[in-house]
C-alpha cells in the first residue's frame, strides 16, 4: 500500500513540469550564482578588485614608475583622474579612496626624505579602506624602501668608515638589499585623510548590512505573497465580481499595490524599530531621510510584487517565480553578503537589483551620514523602478485579464 | 429591455457563441437552458462586460453595452456561477464592500443591506463569517451582493448549483419576489424544472447556438414529440395488446391493464373505440423540455 502511494505521488510530481524545473533547476542556478558571487571570499586577489583613484601631482618619471608599479597589483584597479573629480567621486560613494602623489615625490625619493603620499578615503567604508591600505603598504614598501635603505647605509659607511675599501662597501650594501630585510622596513608611510567623515559614534557596518540586507529581502518575499492575493481572488471567483462592477482593471491592480505599499511601509518601520530597540541602530539620527528612503524602497518593492503577480497565472507559478527572482536579486544586490566582498563583475551587475539601491541608501544614511539632498539620486532610482514596474504590470495585467477569469 | 443581435465569440478555434439573437421583455424572467459547455456562462460574461464579443451587439434598456459600459454596469446585477465572496469576511462586510464599488451612499447602502438580508432570510447571520455558512446560505449572499445597487436587470448564472432542495426553493422564492418588484431576469441553468417553474420565456442553447426559444407551450407545440400518455383499460387480452403494438409505430409498454406510450392520443382512442376495447382512465403528460432538447440536439440535457 505504501508503495502505491509513493508511486502515485511521484507520478503526480513528475507530471508537473514546472514543479520539476523549480525543484531541480532552480537550486542549480542559485548555487552557480552564489558560488560566483561569494567566490570572492577567501579566494585569490584576482576575484576581488578594489577600484583606486590616483592623482599624480608630481608628473615625473619617478611618479609614473610608481603608478606602473601599483597598476601591476592584482587586487587593485588603478584609475587616473584629477583631484576635483576624485574628491567628488569618493564623496558620492562611487570609489573608496584616492591616492595622491604630491608634488615633490621624485625629489623625496632621491633625497631620502619623507615620501609625500596621501590616501584620501571614505571613512564609512572602513573595511575596504583597510584592505586597500594593506595592499598599498606592501607594494610601496617593496618599491621605495630598497632605495632609501641603500642610501642610508651608504651615507653611514662614508661617515664612520671613510677609509673603507669600495669592494667591502659594495658587499655590505648588497647584503642590506635582501628582500627579507627591505620588507621588514617601516620606512614608507603615507598620510591618511578622510574626505568623507563619519560623525559621532562609529557605525556598526555589520548591523547595517544585516538589517538593510535582510529587511529588503524579506520584504520582497512578503509583498509577493500579498500580491498573490490577486491570484487567490481569481481562483476564489471574487476577481470576476470585481471586473463585473464599475471598477476598471487598473483600479483593481493599483488598489492591490496600494495595500502592498502600506504593508511594506509598516513592515520596514517595524524592522527598523526593532533594530533600534534590540541593537541600537541609530534610526533617529536623520529620521526624515530614513522615512523618505523607506517609502521609496516600499514603493519599489510593492510594484515589484505586483509585477510578479501580473506574469504568474497561478499561486504555484507565483511561488516558483518569486523564489527564483527574489533570491537572485538578493544575492546580486548585496542582501546576503556585502557588495565589496563580491567579484567586480557582480558589483557591476548589482545595479539591476532593487536590493542594491535600497541597501546602499541605508548605508548612505547610517554609515555615511549623507543628507536627504545627497540621497535623492538613489531615491529617484527606486521611485523610477517602482513607476516602470507599475506600468509594465498594468500592461501585462490587462493583456492577461481574459486568462485570469 | 434586452436586445442581443448576432452575437459571436470565439476562443482560438473554438466558437463559444455562434451568431445568437434574442430579446428579453421588461419584467420578464428569461430562461437560458442548456448543458454544460453550451455557452451560457460565456454569454453572461459578455453581457457583464468581463469579456468582449467578437461580433454582434447587446443593448440594455436602450443603452449599447460596448459604447456605454459603465452605464450598463450600473443597471445590471450579476450573480455568478461561482461563490464570489470573501470567506474571511462576514456577510455584512462582503455586502458593504461590494456596495461601495457601486458608489452607493453610506446611509443608503446600510438601509439597502438590511432590506436585502431580510429578503434572503439571513438578517440574523449577517455578522457571521462566510466560511461558516452552508452552501445554500452562501448562494443567497451571492445573490444579495448583486442586488445592492438596485439593478433593473439581473443576470443569474446557474445560481442553484450544488444547493440542497430547501435552499434551492428559498432561492426560487427570492427570484420570484425580485421579479414581482419589476426586475428583468436572465436565468441560466441546466435544470429544466427550474425554467419550467420560473421562466416566462425559454431559450434552449447548445454548442453556442440558440436552437429554440419561446414560452414552454410554444416550444411544446413546435416539437414533433408526442405527449406521454397513460391509459388504463377495464380489461384487455394478450392478443389485443399484441395487436395494438403491431398497429402503432411509437413505443408502447403494458403493465397489466395499464398502457404507457408517447403516442398520438386521438389515434389510440379511435383504435380502441373501433375494436371495442373499454377504457377506464386516461392520463396525459405534455412533452417535457428534456424531450424537446433530445429531439432538437439528439442528446439528453444531462449528457
Amino acid at each position: 500500500m505504501i508503495k502505491t502511494i509513493v508511486k502515485k505521488d511521484l507520478k503526480l510530481f513528475f507530471s508537473d513540469k514546472k514543479s520539476v524545473i523549480i525543484t531541480f533547476i532552480l537550486p542549480i542556478l542559485l548555487i552557480s550564482l552564489f558560488a560566483f558571487a561569494f567566490g570572492g571570499i577567501g579566494s585569490s586577489e584576482e576575484l576581488i578588485k578594489i577600484d583606486l583613484l590616483i592623482v599624480d601631482l608630481d608628473k615625473t618619471p619617478e611618479s609614473k614608475a610608481l603608478q606602473q608599479s601599483l597598476d601591476s597589483i592584482k587586487g587593485i584597479n588603478l584609475i587616473a583622474t584629477t583631484i576635483e573629480k576624485a574628491s567628488k567621486a569618493v564623496i558620492k560613494g562611487k570609489y573608496v579612496a584616492v591616492l595622491v602623489l604630491q608634488k615633490g615625490y621624485a625629489e623625496a625619493v632621491k633625497t631620502n626624505n619623507a615620501i609625500p603620499l596621501e590616501l584620501k578615503y571614505d571613512q564609512s567604508r572602513e573595511i575596504e579602506v583597510g584592505m586597500l591600505q594593506a595592499v598599498l603598504m606592501e607594494k610601496l614598501m617593496q618599491k621605495l624602501s630598497k632605495k632609501a635603505i641603500t642610501k642610508n647605509i651608504a651615507n653611514y659607511l662614508d661617515k664612520e668608515f671613510a677609509g673603507m675599501a669600495p669592494s667591502m662597501k659594495n658587499k655590505i650594501l648588497t647584503g642590506a638589499l635582501s628582500d627579507e630585510y627591505t620588507e621588514q622596513s617601516s620606512f614608507v608611510n603615507f598620510k591618511m585623510t578622510a574626505i568623507l567623515k563619519v560623525e559621532g559614534e562609529k557605525p556598526n557596518y555589520g548591523l547595517i548590512q544585516a538589517v538593510a540586507g535582510t529587511a529588503i529581502m524579506m520584504l520582497l518575499f512578503s509583498i509577493a505573497e500579498i500580491g498573490g492575493g490577486l491570484l487567490d481572488e481569481k481562483e476564489g471567483g471574487t476577481l470576476k465580481r470585481l471586473l463585473q462592477s464599475p471598477l476598471k482593471p487598473r483600479e483593481i491592480l493599483f488598489g492591490k499595490m496600494g495595500a502592498a505599499l502600506i504593508i511594506a511601509l509598516l513592515q520596514l518601520l517595524v524592522m527598523f524599530l526593532f533594530a533600534w530597540i534590540a541593537f541600537g541602530l541609530p534610526i533617529f539620527n536623520d529620521i526624515i531621510s530614513l522615512l523618505v528612503l523607506i517609502f521609496a524602497v516600499a514603493f519599489a518593492v510593492a510594484s515589484f510584487g505586483i509585477f510578479l503577480v501580473s506574469i504568474a497565472r497561478t499561486r504555484k507559478q507565483l511561488s516558483g517565480l518569486s523564489s527564483m527572482i527574489i533570491l537572485t536579486m538578493s544575492a546580486i544586490g548585496g542582501s546576503m553578503i556585502p557588495l565589496f566582498a563580491m567579484p567586480a563583475i557582480m558589483q557591476k551587475i548589482a545595479v539591476i537589483s532593487v536590493n542594491y539601491w535600497g541597501i546602499q541608501g541605508f548605508y548612505d544614511i547610517f554609515a555615511r551620514s549623507l543628507s536627504l539632498v545627497e540621497l535623492l539620486p538613489r531615491i529617484a532610482v527606486l521611485l523610477g523602478i517602482g513607476l516602470v514596474m507599475s506600468m509594465i504590470s498594468l500592461k501585462l495585467f490587462k493583456k492577461n485579464l481574459l486568462k485570469l477569469v | 429591455m434586452i436586445q442581443v443581435r448576432e452575437l459571436s465569440k470565439t476562443f482560438g478555434a473554438f466558437k463559444a457563441i455562434n451568431n445568437i439573437s434574442f430579446n428579453v421583455k421588461k419584467g420578464e424572467i428569461f430562461g437560458l437552458l442548456g448543458p454544460n459547455g453550451a455557452g451560457k456562462s460565456t454569454l453572461i460574461n459578455i453581457m457583464s462586460s468581463v469579456i468582449k464579443a467578437d461580433l454582434g451587439t447587446i443593448s440594455l434598456n436602450g443603452i449599447g453595452l460596448s459604447t456605454h459600459t459603465n452605464e450598463s454596469k450600473s443597471i445590471i446585477g450579476i450573480v455568478p456561477q461561482e461563490i464570489s465572496l470573501y470567506e474571511n469576511f462576514s456577510a455584512y462586510e462582503n455586502l458593504k464592500f461590494f456596495g461601495k464599488l457601486y458608489g452607493i451612499d453610506k446611509a443608503v447602502l446600510k438601509k439597502r443591506m438590511e432590506e436585502i438580508l431580510k429578503l434572503i432570510g439571513l438578517e440574523n447571520r449577517k455578522n457571521d463569517l462566510i466560511k461558516t455558512y452552508s452552501g445554500g446560505m452562501k448562494r443567497r449572499i451571492n445573490i444579495a451582493a448583486a442586488l445592492l445597487h438596485k439593478p433593473k436587470i439581473l443576470l443569474m448564472d446557474e445560481p442553484t448549483v450544488g444547493v440542497d432542495p430547501q435552499s434551492r426553493n428559498q432561492i426560487f422564492e427570492v427570484v420570484e419576489q425580485l421579479n414581482k418588484q419589476g426586475v428583468t431576469i436572465i436565468y441560466t441553468t441546466h435544470y429544466m424544472e427550474e425554467v419550467v417553474r420560473l421562466c416566462n420565456t425559454i431559450a434552449i442553447m447548445d454548442n453556442g447556438k440558440i436552437i429554440a426559444q419561446g414560452t414552454l407551450e410554444e416550444l411544446q407545440n413546435q416539437t414533433k414529440s408526442n405527449d406521454q400518455v397513460e391509459i388504463v383499460f377495464e380489461e384487455i387480452k394478450v392478443e389485443q395488446k399484441e395487436a395494438i403494438i403491431k398497429e402503432f409505430s411509437f413505443p408502447i409498454t403494458f403493465q397489466n391493464n395499464k398502457m404507457k406510450s408517447t403516442c398520438d392520443l386521438n389515434k389510440i382512442l379511435t383504435y380502441c373505440v373501433r375494436n371495442q376495447i373499454e377504457i377506464n382512465g386516461i392520463h396525459q403528460e405534455k412533452v417535457t423540455l428534456e424531450n424537446i432538447f433530445l429531439e432538437l440536439t439528439g442528446k439528453s440535457l444531462r449528457d
